[in-house]
């Protein structure tokens, strides 16, 4: 058994093994790994001395985000580095001006490939030209989830010393182990096989998957999309005409499938298929900041449902209160900590891939931020003018699609591997997506 | 053959709330009870006994996921159906709205 060679600082919670497995997976297609990324678009340079000490309080609050992640036996854990990696780095275009130097550092950032003992949990980067100023937080799942991103944010955003200092209180540590231990052991059991039935039930259909795997994947690319305050009116209108105010994530995932469908309806597969995760952290909690706090459910939408529009959204309708009646979003909570004693290449088949068949189950991934936190705030006396977010993906599916809404618009980031996928593919599947939001 | 509810705290919840006690008494403890899952399970708010039955819950953080769980909960435990097309703001945007959108629906 291999052994740490430095000192633990925290051990990796069921919900981080989950993420991990995702960055062992690709990893394995020679791909950085689960390198995500949440950026601002700021109308000036942001007041950096104060920027740089926030950045450096945050690092003192929480060293994990110094730490390497190691591993021992089938265990991981954060491990202190000899010496701190800086966590802030500014990028600062040259005296030959490149067409794109914001979006070209971006994606150098998010595609550079590190060992994972040697990749920095968390790092922020300040990207400046002349008339831009990008500001981009990257980390690496299992270091943090998207909801502990938003709080990272929130905690940089937060004059006030005292109110920092609410982050993190009270200490919760794995929330799915709190949610498990409200559970006697006969009923952990019972929900184990409640899950296992759930996902066996998902892969009796073969998911359809658009990315022609024929091709290497080759780097992580990104397309974001702003919509008007119109088209965002008109599409929060339709989400409460066509799904109710209890399904935003539920219409956007089954335009998205419409749309796919629309691309090329003579996809091979029975069904499309989205994971989406679901925060086991109350809302407006500050608490916990680090580590990934989700359970995984999945939509599945038969081939034969995507012509008709309202009878594919009471379906997925239909398929989520079944979920939250069943309890099935807990089930898959003793089915996270059972497999978080696997390899990492046996939790993805056990938990993300179909378990029959070892495919892809999922035909796209996705992740509805909400409303943003940061939605309301200046970022160091500097304007927010746009945000996106991005993420690594396995291939197949190769393809992600991430909404939040920021400054009452809706904000689209289509996250694609390329060659797999093409920008103008992209930018086609967009316009039908956007058919699909604003059809009536 | 009869057949015999099975006693457990919902049950015994459930029939005291239903049967022995007086209505107003019987709302209090609803309102409580839909509090204490709100936020145990749902929002945080920092100082929860300071928060009125007229605050709203949306603002307070309440989504559509915690929507659907409430109104499971509430289901549940008032055994009661809360119709889809009523689901509102109008409806979910305070304890007091919760309240009485639940009394309209319990015969």
């Amino acid at each position: 058994m291999k052994k740490l060679d430095s000192t633990i600082l925290q051990a990796l919670n069921p919900s981080d093994y989950f993420t991990l497995a995702m960055d062992d997976e690709i990893r394995r297609e020679n791909m950085p790994g689960s390198l995500c990324g949440f950026a601002l678009n700021l109308d000036k340079e942001p007041d950096i001395e104060t920027l740089q000490a926030r950045i450096i309080e945050f690092g003192e609050r929480f060293p994990v985000a110094y730490a390497s992640l190691q591993q021992q036996g089938k265990r991981f854990f954060w491990c202190q580095r000899e010496q701190n990696i800086p966590l802030f780095s500014q990028h600062k275009e040259g005296a030959t001006q490149s067409a794109d130097f914001h979006k070209e550092t971006v994606l150098d950032l998010i595609n550079q490939k590190q060992a994972r003992e040697d990749i920095s949990p968390i790092s922020f980067h300040l990207i400046s030209s002349a008339n831009k100023h990008t500001f981009l937080l990257r980390w690496v799942h299992p270091f943090c989830d998207a909801r502990g991103v938003d709080l990272i944010f929130k905690f940089l955003c937060t004059n006030d010393a005292d109110q920092r200092l609410k982050f993190n209180l009270p200490e919760l540590g794995s929330l799915v182990n709190l949610h498990l231990e409200k559970y006697k052991w006969w009923q952990k059991i019972a929900l184990f096989f409640q899950a296992k039935r759930y996902i066996t039930k998902l892969d009796q259909l073969p998911s359809i998957i658009h990315a022609d795997t024929t091709q290497t994947p080759k780097q992580l690319n990104f397309t974001n999309f702003t919509l008007t305050d119109e088209q965002t009116t008109r599409i929060n209108t339709n989400v409460r005409k066509h799904v109710g105010m209890t399904g935003t994530s539920l219409y956007y995932i089954g335009c998205f499938m419409r749309a796919l469908h629309r691309m090329d309806p003579t996809q091979k597969g029975e069904a499309y298929c989205a994971p989406y995760a679901f925060s086991l952290r109350k809302n407006k909690s500050l608490s916990p900041v680090l580590a990934n706090h989700v359970g995984a459910l999945f939509a599945q939408v038969p081939k034969a449902l995507l012509n008709d529009r309202s009878a594919l959204f009471q379906h997925l309708k239909n398929e989520n209160m079944q979920v939250i009646r069943k309890k099935l979003d807990y089930a898959f909570l003793p089915v996270m900590w059972a497999a978080s004693w696997l390899s990492l290449e046996k939790h993805g088949k056990e938990l993300r891939k179909s378990y029959a068949s070892g495919t892809e189950r999922s035909s796209f991934w996705f992740s509805d931020i909400g409303k943003t936190d940061v939605s309301e705030m200046v970022f160091f006396d500097s304007k927010i003018n746009s945000i996106f977010h991005l993420c690594q993906i396995t291939s197949p599916p190769a393809l992600a699609f991430l909404s939040c809404q920021f400054n009452k618009r809706l904000t689209f980031s289509y996250n694609f591997i390329e060659p797999l996928f093409h920008a103008q593919w992209i930018d086609q599947l967009h316009d039908l997506m956007l058919e699909e939001l604003l059809m009536e | 053959m009869m057949r015999v509810p099975k006693l457990n705290h919902d049950f015994l919840y459930f029939y005291v709330c239903t049967h022995l006690l007086p209505s107003h008494t019987r709302k209090v403890l609803m309102k409580q009870k839909i509090r204490d899952f709100i936020f145990d399970e749902l929002i945080f708010v920092a100082e929860p006994e300071k928060f009125s039955d007229d605050d709203d819950l949306l603002e307070a953080g309440l989504d559509s996921m915690g929507i659907m769980r409430l109104i499971m909960f509430i289901e549940e435990q008032f055994a009661v159906t809360l119709p889809d097309s009523e689901i509102d703001p109008d409806n979910v945007n305070s304890f007091n709205a919760l309240e009485a959108w639940v009394i309209q629906h319990k015969s």
